[in-house]
């Protein structure tokens, strides 16, 4: 309840994404979450990112409720059907967790299974009105619930995504907002002034805009994302600044961290921070916003 | 072939009711086969909606042209000189062609007139069953030419499952177990060997699991 009291407050809330293991070993996982759990209001838990199979997010979310953290569970129309969707949100809200995020997932064919057949039974924004309804008592089939689910609800927006139309972005949070999603995700910021031509066009009084920070580890990924990712934009100065720096590592925490603090400056409501395994160097980010 | 069913015909007077002129337009190929959008049933929808719009005492001209195909360029080209004169096609194609004459006709709104069910054959007239789900992997070698992927509504690659009885299907007693009939199969042939061994995991990568697929023939290619 931090998360939704923090988002309804207007107070600066911090995310962490933390991945589930590709396994059964929860101890990694368990000791991060440990070490930063005073400093996040809640941890992302990402349903298979990439299509790369893992741990469920609902299986590591429940793990980490255990700990006694906040947790926001991702549901995905990628791999299960309406039944299954349905059935997770009531294991979720079963289990006490409380936040859960929409999300499309990606094709099979980034990840590491790419013969799957994906599902897509519904489409996110069914899959948001499902939720609602579920909220209300009642499940897909319009048959009554025992017992409502209560969740803080949210999705993606691919605010400040290049090659992206603001507008369009802005019509489909518009849906996604009547479908029911309070909170937005967007993909990861390294400047701000990207998400500029989007927040011009949104009423931040209504929309709950979380940008991602993504931590970068190395010059060399740096590179990879400005070259690859096209949707994601990579000032040239920052890559220079990495590249200059003695120690790129530091450098590349300076960087997230400044990022934090301008945000938090700008006003958002709060910021989810991914790290990529390196949860470990959350203290450290979080000492320097 | 691709078979093809009515649409009600109050969802395609829905889609024209605002225009003043429409062209129905069939296709001489599967659809024609399953009686759904060849030139008589061009005809025929062509008449119902007349009779609608008069009913109505609205005016909208309705025209008929029955194409040879609609899933080629140079068919959908003999209409070129003719769209224009047109609000609205109905085009009563399976999707295939309703979507080739929408790629080719950008400012010319095309509405399905049937709804595009599956690859099947005529078992009598009147009634026409699937056959394939078009994978793009054929397994009908070791199934003795009969396709779980499109017979078994689990779609189950090592069957049958505990819901069939008595030679059918859980899902109704109208329907075969796909499984039975490909046992049955096996065992005529004399190849039950088949049966026993389990299936590996299909590559769904060739069916939509991969996204939008084509075939690209060099060999053949101009």
């Amino acid at each position: 309840m931090q998360l939704k009291r923090k988002f309804e407050t207007g107070e600066f809330a911090v995310l962490a994404e933390i991945e589930p293991p590709k396994g059964v070993d929860t101890s990694r996982m368990l000791a991060s979450v440990k070490r930063v759990k005073g400093n996040v209001d809640a941890f992302v838990v990402p349903e298979m990112s990439n299509a790369v199979m893992r741990m469920s997010s609902l299986g590591g979310a429940m793990i980490l409720q255990g700990l006694g953290v906040e947790t926001v569970v991702q549901v995905c129309c990628r791999d299960r059907n309406r039944l299954a969707l349905q059935a997770d949100l009531l294991a979720a809200s079963g289990c006490g967790i409380c936040n859960v995020m929409a999300v499309t997932g990606e094709d099979p064919s980034y990840g590491d299974h790419h013969q799957a057949r994906p599902v897509y039974d519904i489409d996110i924004f069914e899959l948001l009105q499902a939720v609602q309804s579920l909220q209300s008592g009642r499940d897909m089939a319009g048959i009554e619930i025992g017992g409502a689910p209560e969740f803080m609800v949210g999705s993606t927006v691919n605010a400040g995504a290049r090659g992206k139309s603001p507008e369009l972005e802005l019509e489909e949070m518009n849906k996604k907002m009547a479908a029911g999603a309070k909170f937005f995700i967007t993909p990861p910021v390294f400047d701000k002034t990207a998400l500029d031509p989007f927040l011009k066009r949104v009423d931040r009084s209504r929309a709950i805009i979380v940008p991602t920070v993504l931590l970068l580890k190395s010059l060399g990924m740096a590179r990879y994302i400005q070259r690859n990712m096209e949707h994601v934009y990579i000032p040239d100065e920052l890559i220079d600044r990495i590249r200059k720096a003695p120690d790129k590592v530091r450098e590349c925490i300076h960087i997230a961290a400044q990022l934090i603090t301008t945000l938090k400056q700008e006003g958002f409501h709060g910021v989810l921070i991914a790290t990529l395994g390196w949860e470990d160097r959350l203290p450290e980010i979080l000492e320097l916003t | 072939m691709i078979v093809a069913d009515k649409k009600p015909i109050e969802e395609i007077i829905e889609q024209v009711k605002d225009k003043k002129t429409v062209l129905v337009l069939g296709c001489n190929e599967c659809v024609t086969v399953c009686e759904a959008g060849g030139k008589k049933e061009v005809g025929i929808l062509a008449s119902a909606l007349r009779m609608y719009f008069l009913n109505q005492g609205q005016e909208i001209k309705i025209d008929e042209v029955t194409l040879e195909r609609q899933c080629d360029h140079e068919y959908l080209e003999e209409i070129r000189d003719v769209i224009d004169r047109y609000d609205a096609v109905v085009s009563i194609a399976c999707g295939v062609g309703v979507q080739f004459m929408a790629e080719k006709y950008h400012s010319t709104p095309i509405f399905p007139g049937v709804n595009t069910c599956f690859l099947g054959v005529t078992e009598e007239r009147g009634l026409w069953t699937e056959r394939c789900q078009a994978c793009g992997s054929c397994i009908l070698a070791t199934t003795g030419g009969i396709c779980p992927v499109s017979r078994c509504a689990k779609r189950l690659l090592n069957g049958p499952c505990g819901g069939s009885t008595g030679g059918k299907c859980e899902i109704s007693k109208e329907v075969d177990c796909a499984w039975q009939l490909i046992v049955d199969r096996l065992k005529a042939l004399d190849k039950m060997d088949d049966f026993e061994t389990i299936a590996p995991v299909k590559d769904w990568s060739t069916d939509r699991a991969g996204g939008p697929r084509k075939v690209n023939r060099e060999d053949v290619q101009p």
